[in-house]
């Protein structure tokens, strides 16, 4: 439930309040949820990101490494408590 | 008789192990595809979110503000601050134009050619936008165009109208990363490049020799000499020729509720960054 909680409010959080606090919900949630981030980082970019400045979309890019490492990480843990 | 094998391939085959953030994947990724095809359908869907989102601020401010007269009277000196520096760079917009003007032609003249103007509700703003861009709740059907340059609350140019769907248009603000334009700074106006930087703020680059002091007014571009700013820093390296001008803007980019858009203006359009990307 609180993983369900955590992924609606990050997502919500887009709309309601600046951009930082959705990373920061993002990254809190991403040892859980690592899907989180690059959803989040998608959901901003579909949302403000405008192609004509030139820069690149850098939230779904920062979402995609930090799903990258979540799961690097969680499989690192994982195989630990198994060789424990 | 045990059902183990059985329910461990119910377990396999439920639901239960996607996890949430999956889901949210995937209805990220189908909202996305309602942007890349139906943009004007997206954002009808999201405009009442946005209009919630501002009214509970605007309740919750105003909550909060209820908790004492300290909390009343800075922010009525918020408010008044902000409305002198409106009418403040009105006034020198004014002078500046009449001044250009009476040099011109040698006698002032009527505003009878300037274009009709378009008046846009603000859907989000900075900080809420990351990329510095503000979503108006104008568009296409309104007499938005590609190019025409938005203006604040007494006369600052703020941005320019990159992004036009049926009934809402976009705005990318001068302060938007990579956006450079043309200006003017100081008294004696002069010429100088306005590079943005992020977060409401501006950079300019300028010889040393440049007799540019703190506080110094900087002029934008458009119909007229309009201030978009004023310098607030200016860094120096002993080892460079050029001294780097911190610019913020002239209005509060994070509370504006309302612009007006008008004048299609191609050198704007240049200034910002063609990118090879086709998303709306």
């Amino acid at each position: 439930m609180i993983r369900g909680i955590l992924t609606c409010s990050a997502l919500i959080s887009a709309i309601f309040f600046p951009w930082p606090f959705t990373a920061f919900l993002a990254l809190v949630s991403s040892p859980i949820e690592p899907f989180l981030p690059f959803a989040s980082g998608i959901f901003l970019d579909t949302l403000y990101y405008t192609p004509s400045t030139g820069i690149p979309p850098f939230f779904a890019i920062t979402g995609a490494i930090v799903t990258l490492i979540a799961f690097s990480v969680r499989s690192r843990v994982r195989t630990g408590i198994i060789k424990r | 008789m045990k059902k183990t094998f059985l329910a461990k391939r119910n377990a396999f085959l439920s639901s239960a192990k996607i996890p949430w953030s999956g889901f949210a994947l995937i209805v990220v990724a189908l909202l996305f595809l309602v942007r890349f095809f139906a943009p004007n359908l997206f954002w009808q869907m999201l405009a009442p979110l946005f209009h919630s989102a501002d009214s509970l601020a605007a309740e919750s401010h105003a909550f909060f503000s209820g908790f004492g007269n300290n909390t009343k009277l800075s922010l009525q000196n918020e408010s008044l601050v902000n409305e002198n520096t409106a009418l403040a760079n009105e006034n020198q917009a004014l002078l500046q134009k009449d001044a250009s003007l009476e040099a011109l032609l040698g006698s002032p003249t009527s505003e009878k050619n300037m274009p009709s103007e378009i008046l846009a509700g603000v859907v989000a703003r900075p900080p809420e936008t990351p990329y510095d861009t503000l979503v108006l709740a104008a568009g296409a059907q309104a007499g938005v165009a590609l190019g025409q340059e938005v203006f604040g609350a007494g006369d600052v140019p703020i941005g320019v109208i990159s992004t036009v769907f049926s009934d809402f248009s976009r705005a990318t603000l001068f302060s938007s990363p990579g956006v450079r334009i043309a200006g003017w700074a100081g008294p004696t106006d002069i010429p100088l490049t306005i590079t943005g930087s992020g977060a409401g703020t501006m950079n300019a680059k300028l010889p040393r020799s440049a007799s540019i002091a703190v506080g110094d007014i900087i002029f934008g571009p458009g119909p007229g000499m309009f201030p978009i700013g004023k310098v607030t820093r200016i860094d120096s390296n002993p080892t460079s020729s050029a001294v780097t001008l911190r610019i913020t803007p002239a209005l509060d980019l994070f509370s504006v509720s309302w612009v007006t858009v008008r004048g299609v203006s191609t050198a704007l359009l240049n200034a910002l960054s063609q990118a090879t990307s086709t998303l709306p």
